[in-house]
């Protein structure tokens, strides 16, 4: 099965960013990763592979930077990677487009289409969760959401979204398009091998042109309200804690 | 030794002097009985004064030494060897109140700081600046002034040394209440005997710090972490000087045994380290920091440093390169004693330095008296410079009967370490929990140099009896 997987560059969300001079999040000095999501997705794509054949293909629409995040991906089980680079500010139908117009492009590149699109099921930066479902639609393909396993069923695929419940599983059509939760797994690291010969690969650089007009625009972020400071219960015995604290949550009609 | 006790009169003084905060009786936190080693026995002091200042300091040192009361200085309580234990009562000072960084002097590279100042704030607040504090021990929740005190090593001491090598110069009272400045913002001094690094690792015996100025550096520019497989610890640490050897610089060399990974990995309840290679049983761990000033240098680095390790044994190197990777492979490693403590209810513990080639005799020695003491050993640590953690732990053993072979562990441990050229603790200090194994190790002779050092500061014994070399 030929894989591609949809891979963002975000802020690297171990750091602690607050909002700018110019009311946006100053993310400058971050660092940037991939996203964790779609790193969740690379790790299954691989191992989709590993047990059932296929090939594993990356792809980012981003700056040249953004070139290292690629390679941490070839490091790690993907093939293949491309870049890809945009004009203008897109919104998230902006974005699928933009990555309906990349799945073209290395198609074309590859000569083969690919069966199955993964994506994370959100970013961490923006955290809208849209982009997958929208790119299925762009391109016409099944989607579900949410999956943390994935596996081949006749010519179409099976796969396991989690839920809160439980879970739910899905057969489907190729091609699919799935976005990927956090599974039971994390993803691999790569060995000094496999690592040196992805620091040292070419990555092609495909232009997608302009993005389309963005249909909706932020007006603006705002920060969450501080935390006010707790309580402490500073009774020795438990149970006088405990009595203490019901008391309190009762004054404050919690109880 | 026979010592005052705390008088209603006295407490008032105390409070004259640090209006509010006065604390005695019930208002004290039972935590002023113990640090982090609960088992080497807890006593409560007589009062707790949290100090907001040198001149406060100074005050209660006054009235406590004129009084004949014993004065506990203590941090924030992390200690490993009941350094701050009030062994015969008496008054705590208590410095997380002087918790300020005072300023930076960037040209001289020099930032100075209360001692109540956290580690933890302490380098976030240097990295912010633009500037790196380098020392790195395990316990970022230390006080700067704990750290100085038992000169606090860490992970990255194979490369930049010790809390002892950022010391330049400290505010000191001493027991009697004077105040005395010792060192400079300088980079090098040849003036005299060397009080100021002897005040570094003196456990609150000589004298309180209440301030400090220490050394920063400039930032490393990138990291890159490794882990690097081998068969069997052997393979591991003989792979240590021929890293250093060709220059490679490591900012940190851990070791790290399976056993310990796995027990640690079952505590994070995720697999991060590769237990096999290529159907291999990995035995042992090396797992190491390097920085670098660019991408390209970045490679050949890498590169080289794996090529030495798989020439001289090694059977893979995993490469951590990106901020969430070494994160990911040092949160194991940062997670060992937190493992140990979640998987065994009792615990003691050891930190023996030798020289580096002779840690994996000294890892299979205390590992194979398992058996013989009853009681399990876990041991991980710095490769990089020698120093050997080790912890005997037990589940449910009566409490006498655990000290009891505990002891009798570390007995053998300590000789085993002095066998090999070792001394008994690389960065957690003596206290009161292993001053008989300091005697033993270093003599009647040297120990008495030390009282009469103790002596000359502290005439009347008043100041943190019992610890180190002072036992009653």
């Amino acid at each position: 099965m030929n894989i591609l997987v949809c891979v963002k560059q975000v802020p690297d969300d171990y750091a602690e960013i607050r909002l700018g001079g110019d009311g946006k999040p100053a993310t400058a000095g971050a660092g940037t990763v991939n996203n964790a999501f779609d790193t969740y997705a690379l790790e299954l794509a691989v191992r989709f592979c590993e047990a059932h054949g296929g090939s594993v293909t990356a792809v980012t629409i981003g700056p040249e930077g953004a070139q290292s995040g690629l390679k941490n991906l070839l490091a790690v089980g993907a093939g293949k990677a491309y870049l890809c680079a945009a004009s203008g500010e897109a919104d998230e139908g902006g974005t699928a487009a933009l990555l309906a117009r990349a799945v073209e492009l290395c198609q074309e590149r590859e000569g083969a289409a690919y069966d199955l699109i993964l994506c994370g099921k959100e970013s961490t930066d923006e955290i809208s969760g849209q982009v997958g479902a929208r790119l299925a639609e762009r391109l016409g393909a099944a989607f579900v959401s949410g999956v943390v396993e994935a596996e081949p069923s006749g010519d179409g695929l099976k796969a396991r979204q989690e839920t809160e419940e439980g879970g739910v599983v899905y057969e489907m059509s190729l091609p699919a398009v799935l976005t990927i939760a956090k599974p039971a797994y994390d993803p691999r690291y790569p060995n000094i091998k496999t690592k040196m010969a992805a620091r040292k690969a070419v990555i092609p650089v495909l232009e997608l042109g302009a993005a389309e007009p963005a249909l909706v625009s932020c007006l603006g972020y705002s920060e969450p309200p501080k935390r006010e400071a707790g309580v402490v219960i500073q009774e020795k015995e438990a149970a006088e804690a405990v009595k203490k604290a019901v008391v309190m949550l009762a004054e404050a009609n919690v109880l | 030794m026979e010592f005052k006790t705390v008088t209603p009169e006295l407490l008032e003084q105390l409070q004259a002097a640090a209006p509010g905060r006065v604390h005695t009786g019930e208002d004290m936190k039972p935590d002023y009985a113990h640090d982090e080693m609960p088992v080497y026995g807890q006593r409560m002091p007589g009062a707790v004064v949290e100090c907001a200042s040198t001149a406060e300091v100074a005050a209660v040192c006054r009235l406590c030494y004129d009084n004949g009361i014993p004065i506990i200085p203590r941090g924030a309580g992390t200690g490993l060897c009941g350094g701050c234990v009030p062994l015969y009562g008496g008054v705590v000072v208590d410095t997380q109140r002087m918790n300020r960084i005072l300023g930076y002097d960037l040209d001289n590279f020099t930032v100075r700081v209360q001692s109540g100042v956290l580690l933890n704030d302490l380098a976030n607040d240097c990295w912010e600046k633009g500037v790196f504090y380098p020392p790195d021990p395990g316990e970022k929740f230390a006080t700067i002034g704990g750290n100085v005190a038992v000169n606090a090593g860490g992970m990255r001491a194979v490369k930049y040394g010790a809390t002892r090598d950022y010391v330049r110069a400290m505010t000191v009272v001493l027991p009697c209440g004077e105040i005395v400045r010792l060192g400079g913002e300088v980079s090098k001094t040849s003036s005299g005997y060397n009080l100021l690094q002897l005040m570094v690792g003196s456990e609150g015996t000589l004298g309180i710090i209440t301030e400090v100025s220490l050394k920063v550096l400039p930032q490393p520019k990138q990291t890159f972490s490794l882990l690097i497989l081998f068969p069997d610890l052997d393979a591991a640490i003989s792979c240590v000087p021929k890293i250093k050897m060709a220059g490679l610089d490591p900012q940190a060399l851990e070791f790290l045994g399976r056993e310990m990974v796995l027990g640690i990995e079952r505590y994070l309840g995720k697999t991060v380290y590769p237990g096999q290679c290529e159907g291999e049983d990995v035995g042992a761990y090396l797992l190491t920091t390097f920085e670098c000033d660019s991408e390209e240098a970045m490679d050949g680095l890498m590169e080289k440093a794996a090529e030495l390790c798989l020439d001289n044994g090694a059977m893979d190197v995993m490469v951590y390169d990106t901020p969430e990777a070494i994160r990911s492979a040092w949160a194991v490693r940062g997670a060992t004693l937190e493992a140990i403590l979640a998987e065994f209810k009792q615990s003691d513990e050891c930190d023996v330095v030798v020289p580096i080639p002779g840690i994996p005799e000294f890892v299979n020695y205390v590992v194979s008296l398992e058996d013989e003491i009853g009681l399990a050993v876990r041991a991980s640590g710095h490769a990089g410079d020698g120093n050997v953690h080790v912890n005997v732990c037990a589940n449910d053993m009566d409490p006498d009967e655990f000290m009891e072979r505990a002891e009798r562990f570390m007995a053998l441990a300590y000789a085993k370490g002095r066998e090999l050229g070792g001394l008994i603790s690389g960065e957690h200090g003596i206290g009161h929990a292993k001053e008989s194994y300091l005697e033993e190790a270093l003599g009647g002779t040297v120990m008495n140099l030390m009282r009469g050092v103790k002596a000359a500061f502290d005439p009347k014994g008043l100041l943190n009896p019992g610890k180190v070399c002072g036992k009653a």
